[in-house]
């Protein structure tokens, strides 16, 4: 039987319309289902990104940052992927900061970038480089309260250096991983320090390994900050000095920087601003992909549409017989609908599960290819996406059915039936 | 010939003065030239004729399938002429069955569903019990769930039958159901006409086959869109 109803015997006849030209209605469903994944993906990518650069900007744990002068944002981005050509400020600097009453805590950062010995067994990992921040531990761990060890077999134990020593270190979650490194281990590093021209290796202690925390600090190794002064030849230097306010808003950062651009060769970055700015950067970018995406699935429906119209020149004789029948040309409308609704919701669905179970290698090769600068999910496809997605695909499939539909109702039964000879 | 009840007088379908014209080309072609008449309940009517004598443009006229140029089609007391094509389909739909020399089954549907496609657009629940029980008594009991590509051509015609008598028709309209079928075949179809009209079906059957045009109550020659002659039981008149 059909159906019990005309709702759903309309429908299992649409299906059983697609299913007569089983290849060509597979290949109008995976261009369908191509062009809402490429859409997808692309707003996955889009929220994804946004949602890490403003975790990562977050947890810095730093409301604003007092930095060498030189673009704020390449401060920023610097900040939050390491990165080369660093300023470095005075430690007097900090001494000055320290004394505004404004400020809730504050921190003092020496950041540097050594080399990596080849001892990874990760090929990927080979010959880069690291970041190593030389901290205090006091201030910066008030400053990232979240900051835990890695708890397990091989990380018992952890623990933070004490400022005074100097050959401990504390890695951060990824550069463990990819150094395979425990707690116990030693690990080596080459640092060509200020005036010199040739690296020099030196061995550290691993004395703790901290949780995965999704930002920079996963990738990066942690050193008193004197030590790193040192091995760096950089004394009483200091790359940033990350501050947090006791009331934090617009008002009182324009104050606090109007209170300290005073000083030589610095500047004042709110990471707030920064934060709205990306995300501003990243919405124009998403015009440009909602764009892409947009062209994707207008070429998909032209395909979507063809195809319904050359299943309604081929069966011309059939749809005369069923008008012939009794099918009013309502009937003949609904039918025909139907199956462009089929295959804009069977492209759709397939299109959201192809986008979800590939958002992972996606992922891999945006980090593979380009240097995304943040941490956590770079795809991040929710379920209003999703959603929104099958969604636009029915609204469309509605559209689209609608020429196809009406050339067929429109036929005069005989006119059909003979045609259809 | 068989008998029919001459009691019965109002008609069911009756058409006059009616004529078709269409262009082929730059001539005009008169597929019907003033043609009159009358159909009645329960008779069995064929219209025999050579080809391109208007039978189809005729049948498909009384069955409004199509309009005429000029002329008066009523059905069922009911003018027709001015019709728009809702209007015609409102007209058509359960009241006339068609059966086409072709069978125009659906290919992707089973035997059952083929018969019950109609009751899907006429918007009435479809009961595999009856639909089966229909196909039993047209001796398609072990087809039901065949596809039509699995079948023979009487089967196919039998199935186009019972497609056009699941809706419980006033009329019959079959054009050349026994075109392409062989002689033996074609007599079955016709044994089952006969036991329908018995029932009180009316039956209206465009047929090149004389010997089984013979087998209705009436049969109407036609000749260049014209009646030329009209015989039924006991009597003839041109």
């Amino acid at each position: 039987m059909l159906a019990e109803t005309h709702l759903f015997g309309f429908f299992a006849l649409a299906i059983k319309n697609l299913l007569r030209r089983l290849v060509r209605t597979i290949l109008t469903t995976i261009g369908v289902a191509l062009a809402v994944a490429v859409a997808v993906s692309l707003a996955g990518f889009v929220n994804g990104y946004k949602t890490a650069i403003s975790r990562s900007i977050d947890l810095l744990g730093f409301q604003v940052m007092v930095m060498a002068k030189g673009c704020p944002y390449e401060a920023a981005t610097m900040m939050l992927k390491g990165g080369t050509g660093l300023l470095y400020l005075p430690i007097s600097t900090f001494d000055q900061v320290s004394t505004d009453k404004s400020v809730s805590a504050i921190t003092p950062v020496f950041i540097g970038v050594a080399e990596k010995e080849q001892t990874s067994i990760r090929e990927d990992a080979a010959s880069s480089f690291i970041v190593v921040s030389g901290i205090n531990t006091q201030s910066f761990t008030e400053m990232k309260p979240w900051l835990t060890f890695q708890s397990g077999e091989g990380f018992k134990g952890g623990r933070w250096f004490s400022d005074g020593e100097t050959r401990e270190v504390v890695l951060g979650y990824e550069v463990a991983e990819y150094e395979q490194r425990k707690v116990g281990d030693t690990i080596e590093l080459s640092i060509t320090p200020a005036g010199a021209l040739a690296p020099k290796s030196q061995e550290f202690n691993v004395v703790g390994i901290l949780a995965r925390t999704g930002t920079q600090d996963d990738g990066t190794v942690f050193m008193p900050l004197a030590r790193a002064q040192e091995i760096f030849n950089r004394p009483d230097q200091i790359t940033l000095v990350g501050a947090k306010l006791r009331e934090f808003s617009t008002a009182a950062i324009r104050q606090f920087e109007e209170r300290w651009l005073s000083l030589p060769e610095v500047q004042i970055v709110g990471l707030q601003q920064v934060k709205s700015t990306l995300l501003s950067l990243v919405g124009t970018a998403q015009i440009m992909i909602g764009a892409v995406a947009a062209i994707a699935i207008i070429v998909a429906i032209i395909g979507v549409v063809n195809t319904i119209l050359m299943s309604v020149y081929e069966r011309t004789g059939e749809i005369g017989i069923m008008k012939a029948i009794g099918a009013r040309r309502s009937d003949i409308f609904e039918l025909i609908w139907y199956e462009t609704l089929a295959l804009c919701i069977g492209g759709g669905i397939t299109g959201v599960v192809i986008a979800f179970l590939g958002s992972g290698i996606i992922e891999y090769l945006l980090r593979r290819l380009i240097d995304v600068g943040v941490q956590g999910d770079l795809v991040s496809i929710s379920p209003a996406i999703m959603g929104l997605s099958v969604g636009s695909t029915v609204i469309i499939g509605f559209f689209a059915g609608l020429y196809p539909a009406w050339r067929a109702s429109s036929m005069r039964p005989l006119e059909a039936i003979r045609s259809g000879e | 010939m068989a008998e029919i009840d001459s009691g019965i007088t109002e008609p069911l379908i009756s058409v006059t003065g009616v004529t078709k014209h269409y262009l082929r080309g730059s001539e005009t072609v008169r597929a019907l030239d003033g043609v009159d008449l009358s159909l009645y309940p329960g008779e069995m009517v064929a219209i025999v004729g050579p080809s391109g004598s208007g039978k189809t443009t005729l049948v498909n006229t009384l069955a409004c399938l199509d309009t005429p140029t000029t002329g008066s089609v009523r059905v069922n007391g009911v003018e027709t002429r001015e019709m728009s094509e809702d209007e015609l389909v409102s007209v058509r739909r359960g009241f006339f069955g068609f059966v086409f020399q072709k069978f125009y089954l659906l290919p992707t549907l089973t035997v059952a569903e083929n018969v019950e496609l109609p009751l899907l657009f006429l918007r009435r629940p479809a009961s595999r019990r009856s639909t089966i029980s229909l196909l039993e008594s047209l001796g398609l009991s072990s087809r039901t769930d065949h596809l039509p590509r699995e079948l023979s051509g009487g089967q196919m015609q039998r199935v186009a039958i019972a497609r056009a008598l699941i809706v419980k028709p006033r009329v019959l309209i079959a054009d050349e159901p026994t075109g392409s079928l062989d002689r033996g075949t074609g007599e079955g179809i016709f044994d089952l006409f006969e036991d329908l009209c018995q029932q009180g079906l009316t039956i209206i059957v465009t047929t090149h086959n004389l010997a089984l045009a013979e087998r209705a109550h009436r049969m109407i020659t036609l000749e260049d869109g014209k009646i030329v002659r009209e015989e039924s039981k006991g009597s003839q008149r041109s």
